[in-house]
């Protein structure tokens, strides 16, 4: 369960004060696909960096099964990042010198998962979104856009987190991959029993997941 | 894949870059190796010719040098003030004097020569007159006399076994505080007079028995005779008077404190001499070259971690948004920069096992090419007048002229990799890379996921 409470952040600018999240308030189920829509600078990626521990709200709070991940230290942080959240990102961020596998075993490294274990779970996820064979010792030059983006979200899965954070997740693909890669991570939402957050501007995708959310100037309603 | 193996893989993750990066660090850690290894030698040579320097002072009077120049013995006086300095541990005081074919009974071992002409020349022209001690052809009041022919030298001093310094092919020693009327023959002169341990013969109208007999590698010591100081200044009438005075000091450390007060107490009276002195001059131009290897490892050093540093830097910068991932899915600051750590590790142990190797082969040459010009500076700088001065007869000289001792020390130094070098350059490599890597580490640190993911 998710919850957020009075979440606001702001930034200090040149102008002045600059409110990216205006007291922001909302629930998530476990399992639920909730997207995010919303203009460029609506604050959609500032929501996504404060649920995923990379940023500190101003005020209000972000509770994940009970605890207020807004107050956790820097080394709590980095631990809640590194197993209860996964990041799906619209440019994919593999490491480009680390092949498709090494991308899914660095995820496990450091959720701590042992050595000797990592390369069969790997295998396991990269069979599960669909990169198998010899795809999986590509690098991430060798992959296309859809390929990648399956790494990036067999990476996001590998320590089984509770919840996904995609960001415009099928923005870079051509719309029979984008909708692919939704499928796969809306069958991750049933299979896996894992919430996933999705920021897009593609309403069609918006409009198939459980709940959408809008942004405009830092204030969510539920579209 | 650990931080550590994932740094190494990223060392060489582009080849043109980290050949580069290795080549500059390599060209560094030569030049480091090399003035290092510079360094050492010339070290070596320098604490080599200060522990071979010994503790002793030569004092002569002032513009006397063997039996050349003028002027007046040191007193006994002079030489109980020598005696009284602090940190003299013992002396060795000596009067030489030369014996014509009137004086003595002995034939002289050595030819005239040519040089032996020369030198006598103005003796039979002279009309002045010297006080002598009497013998045939002088009167009781010290008339001169008229030496044509080869002399013969006769020392007399405290320690006439030269402290041990004196091999004996017969016979023993003698007491050089006695007044006793006995002597040490030198080897040529004995056989040349035909005489052995216990024969008698005339110096000075006086009776003198052999005690000994003495060989040395020095031919002129060879043709001399030894006897007790007190009985050389009775029978020449000299009493008290030395011509040299070595002292002996109790430590290396004193002997530029002693100088200076002995400088002080004679004045002007006499020239005082070192090892330790003239080491320290043989030895100032080495320093200098010391000093100059000295700047080279701190300068390539400097580079070395300068260029490991800005490498390290750019990477980093260049790989932000790759920073910015690994610590968005759970990589800790910790893991980041070991493998940062590891990848600036990998390139300067590999330009470091580049630039030792050439270092190392270098580094003779490097070595000469230093030593060379410092042994052209260091000849310039000889004042003209000291170079290949006369060694003086009968003087107890120790040293070659200190030109050509500066010479034979700057040729004497070989460059040599010790274990302890290899050492260093290895700990000053470790150095360069974590030097290197803290700026970059510092870097890591701030980068904030959030930011470097929303700047995309």
């Amino acid at each position: 369960m998710l919850s957020v409470k009075n979440l606001t952040r702001t930034y200090n600018s040149a102008e002045g004060e600059l409110v990216a999240l205006d007291n922001v308030s909302f629930s998530v189920k476990d399992g639920e696909f909730v997207s995010i829509i919303g203009k460029s600078g609506s604050g959609k990626s500032t929501l996504l960096s404060l649920l995923g521990a990379l940023d500190t709200p101003t005020s209000g709070s972000i509770m994940v099964d009970d605890e207020d991940i807004a107050k956790l230290s820097l080394v709590k942080q980095t631990a809640y990042r590194a197993r209860k959240i996964g990041f799906v990102f619209q440019h994919y961020n593999l490491i480009t010198n680390l092949s498709a596998l090494e991308n899914v075993m660095l995820a496990l490294e450091y959720g701590g998962v042992p050595a000797k274990d990592r390369k069969e779970r790997a295998i396991q996820l990269l069979d599960e979104v669909g990169v198998e064979g010899g795809m999986r010792l590509r690098k991430p030059g060798k992959l296309s856009g859809g390929q990648q983006q399956r790494v990036s979200i067999a990476r996001a899965l590998a320590n089984q987190p509770a919840i996904i954070l995609a960001d415009e997740p099928t923005g870079n693909l051509d719309s029979t991959t984008g909708k692919k890669i939704f499928d796969l991570l809306h069958k991750l939402s049933r299979t896996e029993n894992t919430t996933i957050i999705a920021v897009t501007h593609d309403l069609d995708i918006a409009g198939k997941t459980d709940r959408t959310f809008k942004l405009r100037d830092g204030k969510l309603q539920q579209a | 894949m650990n931080p550590i193996s994932r740094g190494i893989k990223n060392a060489l993750r582009s080849p043109v870059r980290a050949g580069a990066i290795i080549l500059m660090l390599a060209v560094s850690i030569t030049l480091l190796v090399s003035m290092l290894v510079a360094r050492a030698s010339i070290n070596d040579k320098i604490n080599e010719v200060k522990a071979t320097a010994g503790t002793n002072i030569t004092i002569t009077p002032a513009g006397i040098q063997g039996f050349m120049g003028g002027g007046d013995p040191l007193t006994s006086e002079q030489v109980s003030t020598i005696k009284d300095t602090d940190h003299v541990a013992s002396i060795t005081a000596t009067l030489s004097d030369q014996l014509g074919d009137d004086d003595t009974d002995l034939e002289s071992a050595l030819e005239l020569g040519s040089f032996g002409q020369r030198q006598q020349r103005f003796d039979s022209d002279s009309s002045e007159t010297t006080p002598t001690p009497p013998s045939d052809e002088t009167g009781e009041d010290g008339s001169r006399r008229i030496m044509g022919g080869p002399r013969t030298t006769v020392t007399g001093t405290t320690t006439p076994d030269n402290n041990g310094g004196l091999s004996f092919t017969s016979g023993e020693t003698i007491d050089g505080g006695s007044g006793d009327l006995v002597a040490l023959v030198g080897a040529t002169l004995a056989e040349k007079n035909e005489l052995s341990v216990g024969d008698t013969f005339t110096m000075y109208n006086k009776e003198f028995t052999v005690k000994g007999i003495f060989t040395t590698d020095n031919q002129f010591q060879d043709s001399g005779l030894i006897i007790p100081l007190e009985t050389l200044q009775t029978i020449t009438n000299q009493a008290g008077a030395v011509t040299s005075v070595t002292a002996t000091v109790d430590s290396s450390d004193n002997v530029a404190t002693v100088i200076e007060s002995l400088k002080g107490s004679l004045a002007d009276k006499a020239d005082i001499t070192s090892q330790v002195e003239q080491a320290e001059q043989n030895v100032s131009s080495l320093e200098s070259i010391a000093g100059l290897a000295l700047v080279g490892v701190i300068g390539a050093a400097g580079a070395g971690a300068i260029i490991i540093l800005l490498a390290m830097i750019m990477i980093v910068r260049e790989r932000r948004r790759e920073i910015g991932v690994i610590k968005a899915i759970g990589g800790t600051n910790r893991s980041v920069m070991t493998q940062f750590t590891s990848e600036a590790l990998t390139l300067t142990v590999v330009g470091g096992i580049v630039g030792l190797a050439i270092g190392i082969t270098v580094s003779g040459p490097m070595t000469n090419s230093l030593v060379t010009n410092g042994q052209t500076t260091a000849s310039s700088n000889q004042m003209p007048g000291r170079q290949g001065g006369p060694g003086g007869m009968g003087r107890p000289t120790n040293f070659n002229s200190p030109g050509a001792q500066i010479d034979q020390t700057f040729k004497d130094i070989s460059s040599t990799v010790t274990p302890e070098t290899l050492t260093a350059a290895i700990g000053i490599m470790l150095l360069i890379a974590i030097v290197g890597s803290a700026v970059p580490a510092w870097f890591i640190a701030n980068i904030k996921p959030a930011e470097v993911l929303r700047s995309e």
